[in-house]
């Protein structure tokens, strides 16, 4: 049979093709291909790396947090941290106690910037300091040591702005502040309060000594905060403060857990997780790297099939369908209907092509007994008004086919 | 680069000594260790640049029956192969088993055979070959690919020709060759034979009947060595997906039925594909070289995405035909394609010659026809009447042009048109 000539003749030769190495090129060629490949890469990261150094070297190190001198945000205090340096003072940020307090020699100035995160004893080796102190946001407990009990934290309803109403020379020089919310009350003589607004005894700003030592206290950071301390005599008051000695060491103490949290996670998480959980879960992350790039490499590309467009040959009826249900266009559909139900049955009747409306009818009723005002209405009456009728219709037509096939 | 399994156990293996001592330093250094050892690995592995690889495929293949693509692997290195070698192939080539695990010494050669079952007819292409060479901890391996070309010629399936021995046996019914010599249908005078009971008394010739003793009838037989020339349209129309397959397969397994039954019945049968210019042709084969020359131009023609120029195709038909023949248009009866590009200029092809146009129908359109069981099923039903009335009149339109009609499922349209062509031969209008 001519179908299995054709297979078994086509089967017959089979088509050898040249050898072909993989990769390309012989072992010889490797290595200058490997750096060709390798090339963009590498001077990429090296570029990467020279430009990330540059940057560490032209850019400061900024943080953002509150009342460091490096912030340059809005509650940061970095503006009159550089006010200070170029009128000659010199600031060490610390936060750490040991470096506060053994930087906290006479004749220089330390800041004690925040004190909530400060125990009984750290307060006790800070009273034992012979530098002049400034105390910004200081507790009861850091007040009360670092001032002798000379004042306790209060708070006052004022306006927008204080004036020094005291002798103080600073908060004269100062006249007024603005932005300050928090006060110290003076529980006796010892201190000098300023910046009140009803009482001598309350105010923002107080001057006093302990341990041989000026202790001046600011009670609201807002003070000298970067938002603020452009405002009024702000930036006088919190200048001429901690303007007074050419060392000026800025103690911002850090929770007791900052640097656990920091440093070793693991020992954080000792709370969750058991004793030894970090090194198993660095493990666990070998082991998903490892999986990943076992299961992750392919052998060989996907290989695609190119498709020929083909479009379901029905998809035009389809179309149709839905353009005259979108359209409720009943008249057309039935018409549809009802042409196709009157060529049929034509066909079956032995009705010629030609045969015109009336022989249609007139055979159509002949052959199932109906009357011909009742084929004429089925067949060619008026266009249906909604959509159950448009079924009605349907059935109807289907049901009179029925009727002419049974004769 | 790429990792197997055991590189994932050894990390995994780091679960003991972590458990033992849990301090970083042990992960850190397990980590290391699976570096270290992947490292030592993979330069200990053979490089997949001393693979040499040759692909041995088979010309052709008709669709739904086997072939086996071979690559010859030869290690060219001094050092053992160890690799997973993928022969990667398009999917309708149907290559299933092509990862082939490879051991191989160096300077040696194995074969490797895929097996392909391919899904569509046309030409289906080899992809990349990849090696991923082991190290012989087989921890970590190398890994190329490269293009390694191939293809296999995949013919039409030919489905069709299960319907061929019974229309033969009705070709040799109407030749006269059957058993029971029956009077042959056709028009060419064959032979005197003597009359027996059966006969028709119409084809009894008195004249020789009276110089004889014995009634004698006259035999016919179909006209032979006449020219059949098969259009096959690759245009849009021909792309339209009926049931799972392009319109176009079935127009082909039906032109190859009419080629096989008319080269038996002693006829020249010549084809073009066409859409905007002649795509494929077969012409002056004949004989046993008629049928693989038909299935391999067949084979790689895909519908384009175009509309038939019927008045450059009938060109065409008329450059390849001298003497009446039939012509047979495997197309459409699009309504919109056929009243727009054929109806004009099949009326003078239809005078010189007989015309058969055989059209794929589509069993869709006439379930959505009887659908009723919603409104919108109704619509669908509507629209489906109004397509299968314009098909009506674009049929009635080239019956009057003297056109012949057949109108099919895709699985009927091949036995039809041979029917039709059995049908004309034993009128005697070919």
């Amino acid at each position: 049979m001519s179908g299995s000539a054709a297979g078994s003749s086509a089967l017959g030769d089979p088509a050898v093709r040249e050898s072909v190495r993989i990769g390309g090129e012989p072992p010889a060629t490797v290595a200058a291909r490997r750096w060709r490949r390798w090339r963009l890469p590498v001077i990429v990261a090296g570029l990467l790396a020279v430009s990330v150094m540059f940057a560490a070297l032209i850019q400061p190190d900024l943080s953002s947090e509150p009342l460091a001198v490096d912030n340059p945000g809005d509650d940061g205090a970095r503006a009159v941290a550089q006010v200070l340096g170029r009128q000659g003072v010199h600031i060490t940020a610390t936060h750490d106690l040991g470096t506060a307090v053994a930087r906290a020699t006479a004749g220089t100035t330390l800041a004690v910037v925040t004190t909530s995160a400060l125990d009984g004893a750290a307060l006790v080796e800070l009273a034992r300091t012979e530098a002049d102190l400034v105390v910004i946001d200081a507790d009861d407990d850091a007040l009360r040591a670092l001032t002798d009990h000379a004042l306790i934290n209060t708070w006052e309803q004022t306006g927008a702005s204080r004036d020094a109403g005291c002798q103080d020379p600073d908060a004269v020089a100062a006249g007024t502040v603005s932005g300050a919310a928090y006060s110290v009350l003076a529980l006796d003589e010892r201190a000098t309060v300023c910046f009140g607004a009803s009482t001598p005894k309350v105010g923002a700003y107080a001057v006093t000594t302990q341990n041989g030592r000026t202790v001046r206290v600011l009670a609201d950071s807002t003070v000298l905060v970067n938002s603020h301390v452009a405002e009024a005599g702000n930036a006088a008051l919190a200048l001429r403060a901690l303007g007074k000695h050419e060392q000026l060491t800025w103690f911002l103490p850090r929770p007791a857990s900052y640097d656990q949290v920091q440093g070793a996670g693991g020992e954080n998480m000792g709370a969750f997780f058991p004793p030894g959980a970090g090194p198993v879960l660095a493990w666990l992350g070998l082991v998903l790297v490892v999986v990943a790039v076992w299961r992750g490499r392919a052998l060989g590309r996907v290989v695609t099939e190119p498709l020929p467009v083909t479009v379901r040959a029905a998809e035009t009826t389809v179309g149709r369908a839905r353009l005259y249900r979108r359209a409720r266009s009943r008249g057309h559909a039935a018409a549809s209907l009802r042409a196709a139900a009157a060529r049929r049955t034509a066909a079956r009747l032995g009705l010629p092509r030609s045969a015109d409306a009336p022989a249609i009818i007139t055979a159509l009723a002949a052959a199932t007994g109906r009357g011909t005002d009742e084929v004429a209405d089925l067949l060619y009456g008026p266009p249906p008004t909604d959509d159950v009728a448009l079924r009605a219709l349907a059935r109807a037509l289907d049901q009179l086919e029925s009727e002419v096939h049974r004769t | 680069m790429a990792l197997s399994w055991r590189a994932a156990a050894l990390a995994g293996l780091g679960v003991v000594p972590v458990l033992l001592v849990p301090v970083y330093a042990v992960v850190i250094g397990w980590a290391l260790l699976v570096l270290l050892v992947v490292v030592v690995d993979l330069a200990l592995a053979s490089s997949p640049r001393d693979v040499v690889v040759r692909r041995v495929v088979p010309a052709s293949v008709r669709l739904t029956q086997p072939a086996r693509s071979t690559l010859v692997v030869t290690n060219e290195g001094h050092r053992r192969l160890r690799a997973v070698v993928r022969d990667a192939w398009q999917p309708s080539a149907g290559a299933t088993d092509n990862r082939h695990t490879v051991s191989l010494p160096g300077g040696e050669s194995v074969r490797l055979v895929t097996p392909l079952l391919p899904t569509r007819r046309g030409d289906r292409l080899a992809d990349r070959v990849t090696v991923r060479a082991f190290g012989p901890m087989r921890l970590a391996a190398r890994q190329k690919s490269a293009d390694v070309p191939g293809r296999l010629r995949v013919l039409p399936e030919f489905a069709s020709r299960r319907h061929l021995p019974s229309r033969l046996a009705r070709l040799r019914e109407m030749d006269g060759r059957t058993a029971v010599q029956i009077r042959g249908a056709g028009t060419e005078f064959d032979s005197l034979r003597e009359y027996v009971i059966g006969d028709d008394v119409r084809s009894i010739d008195w004249r020789a009947t009276a110089r004889r003793s014995e009634v004698v009838v006259r035999t016919w037989r179909p006209e032979r060595d006449r020219r059949v020339l098969i259009v096959l349209d690759t245009s849009r129309t021909s792309a339209a997906r009926i049931g799972d397959l392009p319109r176009i397969d079935a127009s082909i397994e039906a032109a190859l039925l009419l080629s096989a039954l008319a080269s038996h019945a002693g006829d020249r049968v010549d084809l073009i594909a066409h859409d905007r210019r002649v795509r494929a042709q077969v012409a002056g084969m004949s004989g046993p070289r008629l049928m693989p020359s038909l299935a391999e131009t067949l084979a790689p023609v895909e519908p384009a995405l175009v509309e038939t120029d019927w008045p450059a195709a009938i060109t065409a038909i008329r450059q390849r035909l001298s003497q009446r023949a039939l012509v047979v248009l495997l197309t459409t009866l699009d309504p919109a394609a056929v009243g727009s590009g054929l109806l004009p200029a099949v009326g003078p092809l239809a005078h010189d010659h007989t015309v058969v146009l055989a059209s794929v129908a589509d069993p869709e359109v006439a379930a959505l026809a009887r659908r009723r069981a919603s409104a919108s099923e109704v619509y669908d039903a509507a629209a489906a009447e109004r397509t299968e009335i314009e098909r009506a009149a674009v049929l009635m339109r080239l019956q009057r042009r003297g056109v012949e009609v057949v109108d099919a499922l895709p699985e009927d349209l091949a036995p039809r048109l041979a029917d039709t062509y059995l049908a004309l031969k034993a009128a005697g209008r070919l």
